[in-house]
C-alpha cells in the first residue's frame, strides 16, 4: 500500500495505464471464465445425449446406418494438429520470432478448413445413406452435436484468419497485439478438445 | 497492487459513440435501465389483460380492446390468452427484472462501488448489452408474425413447444431471443465476475465490499455456470422446432426416441439457479440500504455473505423440486426435498440478520427504505410459501394451481420488483444527477406494497381451493365458479396496482427533467459512489482511491465525535 496523505485528492486525473501484464491476466480470467461458461453448455448437450441414449434399446437403432470411425479420427487429428501448430507459432513469438506468428495461424485456419472439409463429406454421405436429422434419436443426437460444433470450428476459423490479416497488416507484434491470439488459442483448444470427447462418445461408444 | 494505476481513456465524442454505441459502464447501464423499464411496462399491461379476462370471461377488453383483437371484437381469445401469460412470464424474467436488476444496476454499481473507473472489458459490455437489443428485437417481432407470439408458457415444455404443439414461426422467434438473452447475460457475468477479482481499489478486500456488490458477484457466478444449460435447450429446441430433430418428440419402442421430461432437466437445471440469479443481487441492495438507513452497521455481515454463498451452492443442487410430478423416482424426490428444505436455513439467517440490522436503528424512511422494507416483508411471505411446494405430498396437490403462481409472484415479482425501485430510488441521484420526490416516492411505495399483497395473496387462495395457474375461463368448471367473485377482487387489485406504477412513471420522467440538484453524498453514506460528483465524471475517479474501511461505517461514536456526523467514507481516515 502507498503511504498517502489525508488532504483530499487534488483536482487532477491520474493518468497511467495498467501494466500489459496485469492486463493479460485479465483477459486470461475473462476468457476462463468464459471458456466454463461453454463448457457448461456443450456439457448439457452431452447430457441430453446420454439421457436419450440409455433409455434407448438399441444404439444405433435396427437397420440405421453405423457412423464412420476413419474419417472422423483423422480429423480428431486435424484439429489437435492444428492446435498444435498455433500453440508453436505463439511460444515462438513469445521467445522473440515474431515473424512466425501470422503463418501459424494461417496454417491451424486452414487445417480448421480441412476439419470442416472432411465434416461436411461425413454428413453427405449420411445422407446418402439414408439417415437424416429427423430419422429418430440416433439421427438428431448425430446431425445436431457435430453440427452444433462444427459453427464452433467456423467461427474459430473466422477468428484464426481474422488475427492473421491484422497481424500482418499492423506488423506490431506487442504483447497487447498478441493478446487477442493468445486468446484465440485458448478457445481453440476448448473447441479441439469438445471434439475429441464427441469424437469418443458420439462416433465410437 | 494491480489497480494502483488505471486507464483513463478520453469521453468520447459524437452522439452515436457516446450515447448508443457506448463503452462507458455508466452509460450503458442507463440503457439497460430505459430498455428494461420499457418492457417492465409491456409485461405490466399484459398482466393487466390476463387479469381482464380472469375477472370477466368472454368480455370484451375495453377501450383498446378493438384494437388489439379485432377478429374477435376485443374478447381475448384462448390462444390469445396463452401467448398472454407466456409472454409476460418471459418478458418479466428475461427483458424487465433482468436487465434492470443485473444489466443496470450491476453495470452502474460495480466499478463505482469497488473504486474503479470501468468495468474490465468496456467492449464485451457494449457487445452485452446489443445482444439483449437484437433478442428484444426479436421477441416483439414475434408478436406480428402469423399465429401470433409464442403460446407454450414461459418455461415452453415440450411437446406443447415442438412443431408439433405450436406451429407458428413465434415461438422459433422465442427461443432464439431466449438465447440471445442468455448471450447477454453471460458477457455481462465474464465482465462482473473479472472487474471484481481485478480492479478493486487498493485496501478493498472481499470482505470490504458493499454487500450490493457481493450479491452481483455472486449472481454472476451463477449466470456464467447455467445460463449456458439453459442455451443448451433452446439449441435442442430450435433444431427440434426447425431441422425436425426428435429430441424432446418422444418415439416408438423400436426406434427409440427423445424424451420430452429430458427438456424439463435441462430447463429447471437453469431455471432454479435463475430464481437467485434474480433474487440475489436484491438480497445485497437491500442488505446494504437497511443498513444504511437505519444508520447502523450490517448485523452479521461475514455471516450474510457466507448465507448468499450457501445459498449459491445449494441452489445447483434442488432444481428438481420442480418436476415432482413428472414420475421421478421417489427416493430421488426426497433427496431433492430435503436440500430445498436445507435452503431455507441460509435464507432464515440472512432474514434474521435485516431484523437485527434495523433493530434500535435511527430509521430514516426515505422511498428507498421502504421498498426494501417492503422486500423483507414480501420475501418472508413468499419464502415461507415455498416450503409447501418444497414438500412432495403438498406438491402433489399445489403443482400448477394459482399457489404457485401466488408464490414465485411474492419472489420474483414483488420482493425483487420492490428491489428494483428500491435501487432506482436510492442511485436515482447518482446516475442522473437530481432527485427523484420523495413525496410521490412514498405514495407509490404504499398504493404498491398493498395492492400487490392483495394480488398474490388472492393468487395463494384461490390455487389452494384448486384452480389451475394458466386457466382460460375460471367459469368453465363448476367448482370454480364461487371463485369468480374472488378473482374479480384480485383484479381489481391488480388493477390498481398497475395504476399507481403510473406515479412511478410521473416521478421518473419529472425528476429526470425537473427534480432537485443532487449534491455528491445525499444520503450520507460512505461507499465509494458516494465520493465523487453527482453524476460521476466519465472516468468515476480523479485518483483511484485507497480504501481503509468497510461498507457500513455508520454511527461509530468515535467519528460522531471527532467529526460531527455519523458516517465515515471508505477512502477516509479513522479519527
Amino acid at each position: 500500500m502507498t503511504a498517502t496523505t489525508t488532504t483530499p485528492a487534488p483536482a487532477r486525473v491520474d493518468a497511467g495505464e495498467r501494466s500489459a501484464a496485469a492486463r493479460d491476466l485479465d483477459a486470461t480470467i475473462g476468457m476462463t471464465v468464459l471458456l466454463g461458461a461453454w463448457v457448461m453448455l456443450f456439457a448439457a448437450l452431452f447430457l441430453a445425449y446420454g439421457v436419450v441414449r440409455v433409455q434407448a434399446n438399441e444404439w444405433p437403432p435396427f437397420g440405421a446406418p453405423r457412423l464412420p470411425l476413419a474419417v472422423p479420427g483423422l480429423n480428431t487429428l486435424l484439429l489437435l494438429a492444428s492446435s498444435a501448430v498455433l500453440r508453436r507459432g505463439l511460444a515462438r513469438a513469445r521467445g522473440g520470432d515474431q515473424r512466425a506468428l501470422p503463418p501459424a495461424a494461417v496454417a491451424a485456419a486452414l487445417l480448421g478448413v480441412a476439419f470442416l472439409g472432411a465434416q461436411l463429406a461425413i454428413w453427405r454421405a449420411m445422407l446418402a445413406r439414408g439417415l437424416f436429422p429427423g430419422s429418430g434419436v440416433y439421427g438428431s443426437v448425430f446431425y445436431a452435436l457435430t453440427g452444433f460444433h462444427a459453427l464452433h470450428v467456423l467461427g474459430g476459423v473466422v477468428a484464426l484468419a481474422g488475427q492473421a490479416v491484422r497481424a500482418r497488416v499492423t506488423r506490431k507484434h506487442e504483447p497487447a497485439t498478441l493478446r487477442p491470439l493468445r486468446m484465440t488459442a485458448l478457445y481453440w483448444d476448448f473447441v479441439a478438445i469438445v471434439w475429441v470427447v464427441m469424437y469418443l462418445t458420439v462416433y465410437c461408444l | 497492487m494491480p489497480s494502483d494505476v488505471d486507464e483513463t481513456h478520453a469521453a468520447p465524442r459524437g452522439f452515436l459513440r457516446r450515447y448508443v454505441f457506448s463503452t462507458d459502464h455508466k452509460v450503458i447501464a442507463k440503457q439497460f435501465l430505459f430498455l428494461g423499464l420499457a418492457f417492465l411496462a409491456v409485461g405490466g399491461f399484459l398482466a393487466m389483460l390476463i387479469r381482464w379476462q380472469l375477472a370477466n370471461p368472454g368480455v370484451p377488453f375495453p377501450l383498446v380492446g378493438k384494437l388489439l383483437y379485432g377478429p374477435s371484437g376485443g374478447v381475448i381469445s384462448p390462444a390469445a390468452y396463452t401467448a398472454l401469460f407466456t409472454m409476460h412470464g418471459t418478458i418479466m424474467i428475461f427483458f424487465a427484472i433482468t436487465p434492470i436488476l443485473i444489466g443496470a444496476f450491476g453495470n452502474f454499481c460495480i466499478p463505482l462501488l469497488i473504486g474503479a473507473r470501468d468495468m474490465v472489458f468496456p467492449r464485451l459490455n457494449l457487445l452485452s448489452f446489443w445482444s439483449m437489443f437484437v433478442a428484444t428485437a426479436v421477441l416483439t417481432t414475434s408478436f406480428f408474425v402469423p399465429l401470433g407470439a409464442a403460446q407454450a408458457g414461459w418455461t415452453a415444455y415440450p411437446t406443447l413447444s415442438t412443431a408439433i404443439g405450436t406451429p407458428g414461426l413465434g415461438q422459433t422467434l422465442w427461443t432464439i431471443a431466449v438465447y440471445f438473452n442468455g448471450a447477454s447475460s453471460i458477457m455481462g457475468a465474464v465482465n462482473y465476475i473479472t472487474t471484481v477479482i481485478r480492479l478493486r481499489a487498493p485496501g478493498m478486500g472481499y470482505f470490504q465490499m458493499p454487500l450490493t456488490v457481493w450479491g452481483l458477484w455472486l449472481t454472476s457466478i451463477l449466470n456464467a455456470l447455467f445460463v449456458p444449460v439453459l442455451a443448451a435447450g433452446m439449441v435442442l429446441l430450435f433444431f427440434d422446432r426447425v431441422f425436425g430433430t426428435q429430441f424432446f418428440i418422444a418415439g416408438s419402442a423400436i426406434r427409440g426416441g427423445g424424451d420430452p421430461i429430458l427438456y424439463q432437466h435441462l430447463f429447471w437445471l437453469f431455471g432454479h439457479p435463475e430464481v437467485y440469479i434474480l433474487i440475489l443481487p436484491a438480497w445485497g441492495i437491500v442488505s446494504d440500504l437497511l443498513s444504511f438507513f437505519a444508520r447502523k452497521p450490517a448485523f452479521g455481515y461475514r455471516v450474510t455473505v457466507g448465507s448468499m454463498i450457501a445459498v449459491v451452492i445449494l441452489s445447483s443442487l434442488v432444481y428438481g423440486h420442480h418436476m415432482f410430478v413428472t414420475g421421478m423416482s421417489p427416493m430421488l424426490g426426497e433427496s431433492f426435498m430435503l436440500l430445498t428444505m436445507i435452503i431455507s436455513v441460509p435464507a432464515v439467517i440472512l432474514f434474521f440478520n435485516w431484523l437485527a440490522t434495523i433493530w434500535r436503528g435511527a430509521m430514516r424512511t426515505t422511498p428507498a427504505m421502504l421498498f426494501a422494507l417492503g422486500l423483507v416483508f414480501t420475501f418472508g411471505l413468499g419464502g415461507l410459501t415455498g416450503l409447501f411446494l418444497a414438500d412432495i405430498e403438498a406438491d402433489v396437490y399445489l403443482h400448477d394451481t394459482f399457489f404457485v403462481v401466488g408464490h414465485f409472484h411474492l419472489i420474483m415479482a414483488a420482493a425483487v420488483l420492490l428491489a428494483s425501485f428500491a435501487a432506482i430510488d436510492y442511485w436515482f441521484p447518482k446516475m442522473f444527477g437530481r432527485m427523484m420526490n420523495p413525496v410521490l416516492g412514498k405514495l407509490h411505495f404504499w398504493l404498491t406494497i398493498v395492492s400487490l399483497n392483495l394480488v398474490f395473496c388472492g393468487q395463494l387462495l384461490i390455487g389452494y381451493a384448486g384452480m389451475q395457474r394458466r386457466l382460460y375461463d375460471p367459469s368453465a368448471y363448476e367448482f370454480l365458479k364461487p371463485l369468480l367473485k374472488m378473482n374479480r377482487g384480485i383484479s381489481h387489485a391488480a388493477f390498481v396496482l398497475g395504476a399507481a406504477q403510473l406515479l412511478f412513471v410521473v416521478n421518473f420522467f419529472w425528476s429526470l427533467a425537473r427534480g432537485r440538484k443532487a449534491e455528491a453524498n445525499p444520503w450520507q453514506v460512505g461507499t465509494l459512489e458516494w465520493t465523487v460528483p453527482s453524476p460521476p465524471p466519465h472516468h468515476n475517479f480523479d485518483r483511484i482511491p485507497v480504501v481503509r474501511q468497510g461498507p457500513h461505517e455508520l454511527g461509530n461514536p468515535r467519528v460522531i465525535e471527532a467529526l460531527g456526523r455519523d458516517w465515515l467514507a471508505q477512502d477516509e481516515e479513522m479519527p
